[in-house]
């Protein structure tokens, strides 16, 4: 009887998928019984032979059978899948605490950062930031600047003067002159950059290293809007409130000019080492334009008036990581370099 | 420069600051104190003292006296020095002072010392200990009081001639505490020149004063005149020379006192001739040119104008007559003259600052009073000599008190204040409804103060900057112009340091052996004419010198390692400014392996700074490995180069540099056009495998496939290679496709035929 036939086929086969041990034995018996071809196929085969109200009773048996099959079958196939995975994922432990291979990330000079810093805290203020050369004319360096002829800066002994009959500037004030010739009135800019002295080196001296000029041209810029401006800045460069007192100084592109003292950061002003007990660091100097400075940037110094300082980035570096050694920023040991 | 306390005093009624006090005031006002030092603290506690008994210790040069000091009682003392006898009246320097303490001398007692003038700090004589006409035990030293040195920084003075002397000095520190200044009284005689004076250049010597002065008696200074010049850090010579220099150190007037005997006929005040020289005081005879101005008499040069004096004619024991010389010089002229014969005197560090030529009568008339009283019965021969060329007096300056406000950003200021603080300056004022007229007092005429604006400075610093309150501007809310180079560059050394890479900065100098090393032709650099130190003789036309020293030096330290710089390459333009080209230099060195990996690591940040840049095989350098060093190519133009070192040019292990103009690279990086929609239809693929001499250049293929493959080539990729001594088999990926369908099998066989054509037209053989 058919009926039997199935019915044996269905438990035996469930004996067969019971007692597996891989997934392709599974899949043997799947091909065998469930195949197209398979014994299940060859049963229903024979449903021609049979009446139609037999062929009802046989159908539903015969379709009984098949989905019981497939279901433990799914489900044996299921638990050898999952096993696989787990097998495999075991297989794949991993030392994460060995080493990356490849390089770790790099590091920017701590010039650039330094510099980088105060730019993104002018340009925050309105500034624009310039560039000039490190090869530049005489008259930008000195004359344009209000440094006469005689005037002793322009000794043998502090400027590098070269075969093309220009000189390596020895400050970023060059960039006052350029910035005032191409932005014109109003203006407010800075000018970071390297810059040379015709100095032996040694720990503290250095014959290569790096400024930030500053410029405001506008009308009736005064000593006020000057203080106000460092105090904010200089505040923001050390993130902290820094108290600044100015002092007479003099530069020949300034008029009047200043020293600017900020409160000692160490002892708050009570006097340490650091402050060699006077309870000021001197840190810049600056100034109103002079007005020949103006004059020779193409303003009216009756019209405009302006302020400028000079920020010595290196001695910023310097004081920000505690440096000894000022020839350790151009020596290219990366043993230092990537510190910071 | 010294100023002594004391000595400001002298000249201000009832100053009653202390040192240190006033030390911080000019600090704030005027120039930069560096220090406060006390000085000669034991003239409190040192006395005069009667030796009573002098008894030599045998077997020593020593002798143990007895002293009366007043004071402190009477003390036995051990003394070495020859003239310590019975009755003598000396100095006696109780334990505690100058480091003396109670001590054991060839087992007798000592209590204190009898001093020498060198000893107490009054001149540089030490043949013996002092010795005194007069005086009672128990007395102070005459003369001789303790007192405090303020110094200033000579850098903050160089704007100020006025302040190398105390009298200068004095008058700030009157206008700061508003105590007065009391005058400096001293009459000029009248009379016949005593000596023909002339001057051959009014424009180096604007004026030459002189007196004469005969029955002078050479000898030592009163201690007290020895102990100023001590003081402020002048050694005591004789009174005529101290005269001089006190006058110098009080009113900033450097003067010399010849001899009179010893100078024959007049005065020439005249640049030397070639081939002249000068023997000076300081025993230096001096070679001079037309560049030096000197003093001559009839014989020859007599001085070296503003730095030192002759010997010959010097002041000395047999002096009886003498010249005693103020004269003003061309600052600029002094400086370069000082420069040249690497002579710096105080006499010229003055005269650099831009003397007031008034300043000479002054420094003479306040010299007779103090010779009379160094050298009893001195008398002047006839009156003074003075030659000068009168300048034009400066103009008066003008402005207005809203200006002086608007300036300074304090807009309380009144007419009252600025009046009060110029005319304590000794500007003459006159204002009338805020509008100013100030005449600039010939002191701070020569080069300070000119212009109005100079004169905010004086209102300014005596107001007190910290009196002003801090402003806020008001300016216009602008976005600023930024160049867009620096925001390049700011992302490209972000990029390479998250790549990795280190910054190093290296100098704009290399040396002439850098240069030829790295085969950079000597003519091309711009030269240093005056380098003070080795290997900077030359401005930099290359990154690579630097960097190959930057690869040794770490290479001692690390197994491997990325390093970068970007810097300028500066190229001569002649009489131009030279050109200066941003480059980048980035290194990827490893001590072991093959060379491949750091050279392919360079390749791949080349095309992530130089998006779509290819290699071409370059001409190696020297200092190139001969078969690694390729051109890199952005939209057909060289941007750079990709290279290992050659091995002889680094000490261990492999570096590979890649070397890029900004400049280039910056103009030709694309941009970011208009948006393509994104494909529609499928694409398809083909693999083609070419065959060809063993070292074919993969590249050179793939630009070969590229125009073969036509409009439908999406993509042409290469995907790998087999290479032999027999030959080198690479394979490429086509991928093709159209924009509005999908191409037929039988296109696609048509491409890859057009292809495989083409390619064996050129000699290779295509796998099938």
């Amino acid at each position: 009887m058919i009926e039997t036939l199935l019915s044996d086929l269905a438990a035996a086969t469930q004996a067969r998928i019971a007692a597996v041990t891989t997934a392709d034995e599974l899949e043997t018996i799947r091909v065998e019984v469930l195949g197209r071809k398979g014994k299940l196929a060859e049963v229903s085969k024979d449903m021609g032979k049979l009446s139609p109200e037999q062929r009802g009773v046989v159908g539903k048996l015969l379709n009984a059978a098949k989905q019981s099959l497939e279901e433990t079958l799914t489900t044996r196939q299921n638990a050898f899948a999952a096993a696989a995975l787990a097998a495999r994922l075991e297989r794949e432990w991993l030392d994460l605490t060995v080493p990356a291979p490849g390089p770790g990330l790099g590091s920017l000079h701590p010039l650039t950062q330094i510099q980088a810093e105060i730019e993104d805290l002018f340009v925050s203020l309105g500034f624009t930031v310039l560039d000039g050369p490190e090869v530049e004319t005489e008259f930008n360096n000195f004359d344009a600047l209000n440094i006469p002829p005689d005037h002793p800066a322009r000794d043998m002994q502090d400027t590098f003067w070269l075969s093309n009959g220009h000189l390596l500037r020895t400050h970023t004030s060059p960039v006052q002159v350029r910035g005032m010739k191409k932005l014109g009135p109003p203006l407010r800019m800075i000018a970071p950059g390297r810059v040379f002295r015709n100095e032996e080196v040694d720990a503290s001296h250095e014959h290569t290293f790096y400024q930030l000029e500053g410029m405001m041209v506008d009308k009736d810029v005064s000593v006020a809007h000057l203080i106000y401006f460092m105090k904010t800045l200089l505040s923001a460069i050390f993130k902290r409130d820094v108290t600044v007192r100015l002092r007479p100084g003099y530069f020949p592109f300034v008029e009047p000019g200043f020293e600017l003292d900020i409160q000692c950061l160490i002892c708050n002003g009570t006097g340490c080492p650091v402050c060699k007990h006077s309870g000021w660091v001197e840190l810049l100097p600056c100034g109103l334009v002079h007005p020949n400075v103006l004059r020779l940037g193409g303003i009216d110094p009756e019209e405009y008036s302006g302020f400028a300082f000079g920020l010595g980035l290196t001695r910023l570096v310097m004081m920000r990581y505690a440096i000894d050694d000022i020839r350790q920023l151009q020596g290219g040991d990366l043993r230092f370099l990537t510190q910071f | 420069m010294k100023f002594s306390s004391s000595w400001l005093a002298e000249h201000i009624d009832g100053l009653n600051l202390a040192p240190a006090e006033l030390g911080s005031l000019i600090t704030i006002k005027t120039a930069e104190c560096e220090g406060v030092e006390p000085h000669g603290a034991h003239f409190d506690h040192v006395v005069i003292a009667r030796v009573l008994t002098s008894e030599p210790i045998p077997g020593t040069h020593l002798a143990v006296a007895s002293v009366d000091t007043g004071r402190y009682g009477i003390k036995q003392v051990v003394c070495g020095a020859p003239n310590c006898r019975a009755n003598l009246l000396t100095a006696y320097v109780p334990p505690g002072q100058l480091g003396v303490t109670n001590a054991k001398l060839r087992g007798v007692d000592s209590a204190g010392m009898l001093a020498s003038s060198k000893e107490l700090g009054i001149s540089a004589e030490d043949e013996g200990i002092i010795e005194f006409a007069a005086g009672n035990p128990g007395d102070a030293i005459p003369g001789c009081s303790s007192d405090t040195i303020i110094e200033i920084d000579n850098k903050s003075l160089t704007h100020r001639p006025d302040l190398w002397g105390h009298h200068g000095m004095a008058r700030e520190v009157s206008a700061i505490t508003g105590r007065p200044l009391r005058p400096v009284a001293a009459e000029l005689p009248s009379g016949p020149a005593p000596i023909a004076v002339t001057i051959a250049d009014a424009k180096l010597c604007p004026r030459f004063s002189a007196l004469r002065f005969e029955n002078v008696t050479v000898q030592p200074s009163p201690l007290w005149l020895q102990q100023r010049l001590e003081s402020v850090g002048l050694n005591p010579i004789n009174n005529i020379v101290d005269v001089t220099n006190f006058v110098m150190a009080d009113l900033a007037q450097p003067m010399h006192a010849y001899d009179a005997a010893k100078l024959n006929g007049g005065i020439t005040v005249r640049p030397a001739t070639d081939g002249e020289s000068c023997p000076a005081l300081n025993g230096t005879t001096y070679s001079l040119d037309p560049t030096v101005l000197v003093i001559a008499d009839e014989s020859g040069p007599v001085g070296i104008a503003g730095i030192i004096g002759g010997g010959p004619s010097a002041i000395s024991a047999s002096t009886t007559t003498i010249l005693l010389e103020a004269a003003n010089f061309h600052a600029a002229s002094i400086r370069k003259t000082s420069t040249k014969l690497k002579l710096r005197t105080d006499a010229s560090m003055r005269f650099e600052k831009s003397q007031d030529p008034a300043n000479t009568v002054r420094a003479l008339a306040r010299a007779v009073a103090l010779l009379e009283e160094v050298s009893p019965g001195i008398r002047l021969v006839g009156g003074v000599a003075d030659v000068y060329y009168s300048l034009p007096p400066l103009a008066p300056i003008e402005f207005t008190l809203a200006w002086m406000q608007r300036k300074l950003g304090k807009a309380d200021l009144t007419a009252a204040e600025v009046t009060a603080i110029l005319t304590s300056l000794a500007f003459g004022v006159t204002e009338a409804a805020g509008q100013f007229t100030v005449t600039v007092p010939s002191w701070r005429a020569t080069k300070d103060v000119s212009i109005k604006d100079d004169l905010v400075e004086e209102v300014g610093r005596m107001i007190g900057y910290g009196n002003l309150t801090p402003l806020p501007p008001l300016v216009p809310n602008t976005v600023p112009p930024l160049p867009p180079e620096r925001a390049y560059l700011r992302g490209l050394r972000q990029l390479l340091t998250a790549q990795g890479y280190t910054e190093v900065y290296n100098y704009s100098f290399v040396n002439e052996a850098q240069a030829v090393e790295l085969g950079l032709p000597i003519p091309d650099h711009v030269r240093v004419v005056n380098p003070i130190a080795q290997g900077q003789e030359l401005l930099r036309t290359s990154l690579l010198p630097h960097i190959k020293r930057n690869i040794n030096d770490n290479a001692r330290e690390f197994e491997s390692f990325r390093l970068f710089e970007i810097g300028k390459e500066i190229h001569d333009r002649g009489r131009e400014l030279p050109e200066e080209i941003p480059h980048l230099a980035a290194v990827s060195f490893a001590k072991h392996g093959d060379g491949t990996a750091s050279l392919f690591e360079l390749k791949r940040l080349a095309g992530t700074i130089a998006v779509g840049c290819t290699l071409e095989p370059a001409t190696a350098h020297a200092y190139e490995h001969p078969f690694r060093s390729a051109i890199v190519i952005l939209r057909n133009e060289p941007i750079g180069r990709l290279f290992e070192f050659h091995p002889s040019a680094v000490e261990t292990g492999r570096a590979a540099v890649l070397y890029l103009d900004l400049v280039k690279l910056q103009a030709l990086r694309p941009e970011t056009g208009k948006y393509r929609p994104l494909r529609r239809f499928p694409t398809s693929a083909f693999d083609l495998t070419v065959v060809a001499e063993p070292r074919e250049l993969a590249g050179r293929v793939l630009h070969l496939i590229e125009p073969l493959a036509g409009p439908q080539a999406l993509k042409v990729q290469y995907l790998y290679d087999y290479t032999s001594e027999k030959g080198r088999s690479m394979t490429y990926r086509i991928t093709v496709g159209a924009a509005d369908r999908t191409l037929t099998s039988d296109e696609v066989t048509a491409t890859r035929a057009a292809i495989i054509a083409g390619l064996e037209a050129t000699g290779l053989t295509v796998q099938s």
